[in-house]
C-alpha cells in the first residue's frame, strides 16, 4: 500500500503526512475487518451450526472462485483501468477448454497448461487495446459478447463433457482443506507480494494513483496495463480450470453471476474503484465477507431475493461508507 | 445553408452508416427481412432494448452509468403483473411510476453523497434483484386476466401499441432534453461538472432527473413487456444493461458526456435490431448475435477513438480520476 504522491498530497508537516498516509491505508482494511467479525459474531450468535468445520470449508469453498478472480482483478482496477466487465464470459472460457480437452484425451497437465496460456492471449489482447487508450469497460463489454458468441457458436450451446477422462481432483481435499480453498489461499498470497513488494506492483500503484505523475517518472502505462491483464487472466483460468475439476462439464452458460460477485467483492473489500488504493488482499477479504454474509442467510432459510437484497443493501452501505472515508481524508486534510 | 445541413447530420453519419449497411447485408442474405414486415420488426425492438438504450444514454449524457436498468426492469416487470388487477393502463403507469421514483432517489443519493455512480449501482443492480425475487416470491408469476393484454398484440401498419408508446417516450425524452431548463443542465453537468457548477448549475438536480428518466424507461419497457407476455420472471432482462449499453454506443451517444441526442440512441437501437432480428430470422442462435454486437461495438469505438474524440479522461470514469486525485497538474490522456 505504497502511495508516494497522495501522502505528499496531504498535510504539510511530515508528522501529518505519516499520519493521513498511515490511517488511509489501515482505516478501510479496519472497516472491512470490523464489519466482517460482527457479521460472525451475529452468525455463531443466532446460528449454532455456523461454527462447525463443515460449515465453515463450505463458506471458504464458496468464497474462493470469487476470491481467486477478484485477487487477480485488483491489478486492473488499481492501475486505474477500473474493471472488466468480460469476467463471466472469460471463465467459462477456461472451463469449456479445459474440459474439452481433457475429454479430447489431452493430458491433464499439458490442457491446464494451455488454458492459462490462451486465456493469457485473450487477456494481453484486451490489455494492449485498452492500454492503446480505448475504455477498458466497453472495450471488455465487447470482448465479453464475442468471447460468449464464439464459444456458444462453437459449442453449439450444448454440455462439453470430460467424458470418459473424468477429472478426479476437483472435489478433493488436502488436510481436510478443499483444493479451491488452497488456490486461492496461495494465489491471494502471491498477488498481494507482488503488489507490494515489488517494482511492477508499486508501478501499478502509482499509475493508478497519478497517471501523468508516473509517465513523467518514466512508468510505461502500456506495459503496467498488459501486466496486469495477465494476471487478471491467470486468475480466470484457474477459476475455469477448479470449476471444470470440479463439475467435469461445462456450458457457454456458466459462471452466469460471476461479473458482478467479482466487483462486488472487489468494491466491499475497499479497492478504491479509480485506482490507486487498495490492494488484492483487500478484495479476498470482500469475497470472504459475502460469503460469511450469504452463509449466514441459508442457515437461517432466507429465500434467494432476501439473500439478495441484504447482499446489496450492504454492498451499497460498505462502499458509500468507504468512499465517504476517504473523502473526508481528502478534504479534511 | 448546405454547410449548417452538413453541421447538423454529421454526429450521425457514422451510426447511419453502419445502419444502412447492416440493413443491406441482412436483407440480401435474409429473404424475409424484406418490405414493411422489417420495419416493424426493428420497430418492436424499441419497447424493450430501445427503451433501455434511451434511459442508460441521459445517464451517459449526463456523465455517469446506470447499471442497475436490468433488474429495474424486471422489479417493474413484477410490479407490472402484480397490479394487473388495476388494469392495463394502470399497471404499467403503475410499474412506471414507482420506477421513476426509485429512479429519482438513487439520482439523488448518488449526487448528494458524489460517489462514482458505477460503484453505487453496482449495489442497487442487486439490491433491486433482490426486491424482484421477493415480490414474486422467487418464482414466475402470471396475469390472472390474460385478455386484458390483447391490445397489445395488435398490429397497425408497420406500428404496434408497445412501439407507438417507445417511439413517444423517445420524442418526450428528446423535447425534454433539447428545449428544458432541467434537461439542458444535464447537458452541462455530463459535458463540463465543474464549470458547470461554477456557473450556476445545481449539482443534484440534473442527476435526479437523469436517474429518474433512466430508471423510468427501463421501468416501462419491462412493464411493457411483462404485460404484453401476460408473465414476469424474477430472474428476467439481466442482459438488458448489455444490448441497452451496446445500443447506446452503437449510435453514437459520447463517452465523454455531455454530447448526443435521442437520434444517436434511435439509430443505435435500430443497428442492434437488424442484426437481432436479421440473424434470428435466418435461424441463428442469440449467440451470433451478441458475436456480432460485440464486433461492431468494438470498431465503433476504435472508429471513434480513432477520430481523435474519445479520451478515458473525458468519461464518467475520468470524472473520477479527477477528482479521486485533486492535483491540478494531473493531466493523464
Amino acid at each position: 500500500m505504497i502511495e508516494p504522491e497522495k501522502a505528499g498530497a496531504v498535510g504539510s508537516s511530515p508528522l501529518m503526512r505519516a499520519e493521513a498516509g498511515g490511517r488511509l491505508v489501515w482505516l478501510p482494511l479496519a472497516i472491512v475487518i470490523g464489519l466482517a467479525a460482527v457479521a460472525i459474531i451475529i452468525a455463531i450468535a443466532v446460528t449454532p451450526s455456523f461454527l462447525t468445520v463443515d460449515n465453515i470449508r463450505a463458506i471458504l469453498r464458496n468464497a474462493s472462485i470469487v476470491g481467486i478472480v477478484a485477487v487477480a482483478m485488483t491489478p486492473i482496477t488499481l492501475s486505474g483501468n477500473f474493471v472488466s466487465l468480460a469476467i463471466s464470459q472469460s471463465a467459462m472460457l477456461a472451463m469449456v477448454s479445459f474440459v474439452a480437452m481433457v475429454g479430447a484425451g489431452w493430458p491433464q497437465p499439458l490442457a491446464i497448461l494451455v488454458v492459462i496460456a490462451g486465456l493469457i492471449v485473450v487477456g494481453v489482447l484486451q490489455g494492449i487495446v485498452v492500454a492503446s487508450g480505448l475504455n477498458p469497460v466497453i472495450t471488455t463489454l465487447a470482448a465479453g459478447a464475442i468471447i460468449y458468441g464464439i464459444v456458444s457458436e462453437i459449442t453449439g450451446g450444448g454440455i462439453v463433457r470430460a467424458g470418459d477422462y473424468l477429472i478426479s481432483w476437483g472435489s478433493s481435499t488436502l488436510v481436510g482443506i478443499p483444493i479451491q480453498v488452497l488456490v486461492f489461499l496461495i494465489f491471494t498470497i502471491l498477488v498481494t507480494i507482488l503488489m507490494s513488494r515489488t517494482v511492477t506492483g508499486r508501478e501499478t500503484m502509482l499509475v493508478g494513483a497519478n497517471r501523468a505523475t508516473a509517465r513523467i517518472s518514466g512508468i510505461s502505462f502500456t506495459r503496467v496495463t498488459i501486466v496486469s491483464f495477465a494476471i487478471f487472466s491467470i486468475g480466470l483460468a484457474l477459476a475455469g480450470i477448479l470449476n471444470g475439476a470440479a463439475f467435469n462439464q461445462s456450458t457457454a452458460r456458466s459462471f452466469p453471476n460471476l461479473t458482478i460477485d467479482v466487483i462486488a467483492a472487489l468494491l466491499v473489500g475497499g479497492t478504491a474503484i479509480q485506482g490507486g488504493q487498495g490492494s488484492p488482499l483487500r478484495s479476498a477479504g470482500g469475497a470472504l465477507l459475502i460469503a460469511v454474509i450469504s452463509d449466514m442467510m441459508v442457515l437461517n432459510d432466507f429465500s434467494t431475493g432476501g439473500r439478495l437484497a441484504v447482499q446489496g443493501g450492504v454492498v451499497v452501505v460498505i462502499v458509500v461508507l468507504l468512499d465517504q472515508l476517504r473523502r473526508r481524508r481528502v478534504v479534511g486534510s | 445553408m448546405i454547410g449548417s445541413i452538413f453541421t447538423r447530420i454529421r454526429p450521425y453519419a457514422l451510426p447511419l452508416a453502419v445502419l444502412l449497411i447492416t440493413w443491406i447485408v441482412i436483407a440480401t442474405i435474409t429473404p424475409s427481412f424484406r418490405g414493411a414486415g422489417s420495419v416493424y420488426a426493428v420497430l418492436e425492438g424499441f419497447p424493450l432494448v430501445g427503451l433501455v438504450a434511451l434511459g442508460l444514454a441521459v445517464t451517459i449524457i449526463a456523465g455517469e452509468l446506470d447499471l442497475s436498468v436490468g433488474s429495474m426492469a424486471a422489479l417493474a416487470a413484477a410490479i407490472a403483473v402484480l397490479t394487473s388487477p388495476a388494469g392495463l393502463v394502470g399497471s404499467v403507469l403503475i410499474a412506471t411510476l414507482v420506477g421513476t421514483a426509485l429512479g429519482a432517489l438513487q439520482g439523488t443519493l448518488i449526487g448528494q453523497l458524489r460517489i462514482n455512480s458505477l460503484v453505487f449501482t453496482i449495489g442497487t443492480l442487486i439490491l433491486l434483484r433482490g426486491l424482484t425475487y421477493i415480490s414474486t416470491g422467487n418464482a414466475p408469476i402470471m396475469i390472472q386476466n390474460i385478455e386484458m393484454t390483447d391490445p397489445l398484440l395488435d398490429r397497425y401498419w408497420i406500428f404496434s401499441v408497445s412501439s407507438i408508446v417507445a417511439l413517444t417516450v423517445f420524442m418526450l425524452v428528446g423535447l425534454f432534453l433539447s428545449y428544458t431548463r432541467w434537461g439542458r443542465e444535464i447537458f452541462a453537468i455530463g459535458g463540463a461538472r465543474n464549470e458547470a457548477i461554477a456557473a450556476g448549475v445545481p449539482r443534484v438536480r440534473p442527476l435526479t432527473s437523469s436517474f429518474a428518466i433512466s430508471a423510468g424507461c427501463a421501468s416501462l419497457a419491462g412493464a411493457l413487456a411483462a404485460t404484453r407476455g401476460g408473465s414476469a420472471a424474477p430472474q428476467n432482462y439481466a442482459d438488458l444493461l448489455l444490448s441497452g449499453a451496446a445500443a447506446a454506443l452503437l449510435g453514437g451517444i459520447s463517452l465523454y458526456g455531455g454530447r448526443g441526442t435521442v437520434f444517436n440512441v434511435a439509430l443505435g437501437v435500430a443497428v442492434l435490431t437488424v442484426v437481432a432480428t436479421g440473424l434470428a430470422a435466418r435461424g441463428s442462435a442469440a449467440s451470433l448475435v451478441q458475436l456480432v454486437t460485440g464486433a461492431l461495438l468494438l470498431t465503433m469505438i476504435a472508429i471513434e477513438f480513432l477520430a481523435g474524440r474519445l479520451t478515458l479522461r473525458d468519461t464518467v470514469f475520468g470524472a473520477g480520476l479527477r477528482r479521486n486525485s485533486r492535483d491540478p497538474t494531473d493531466t493523464d490522456d
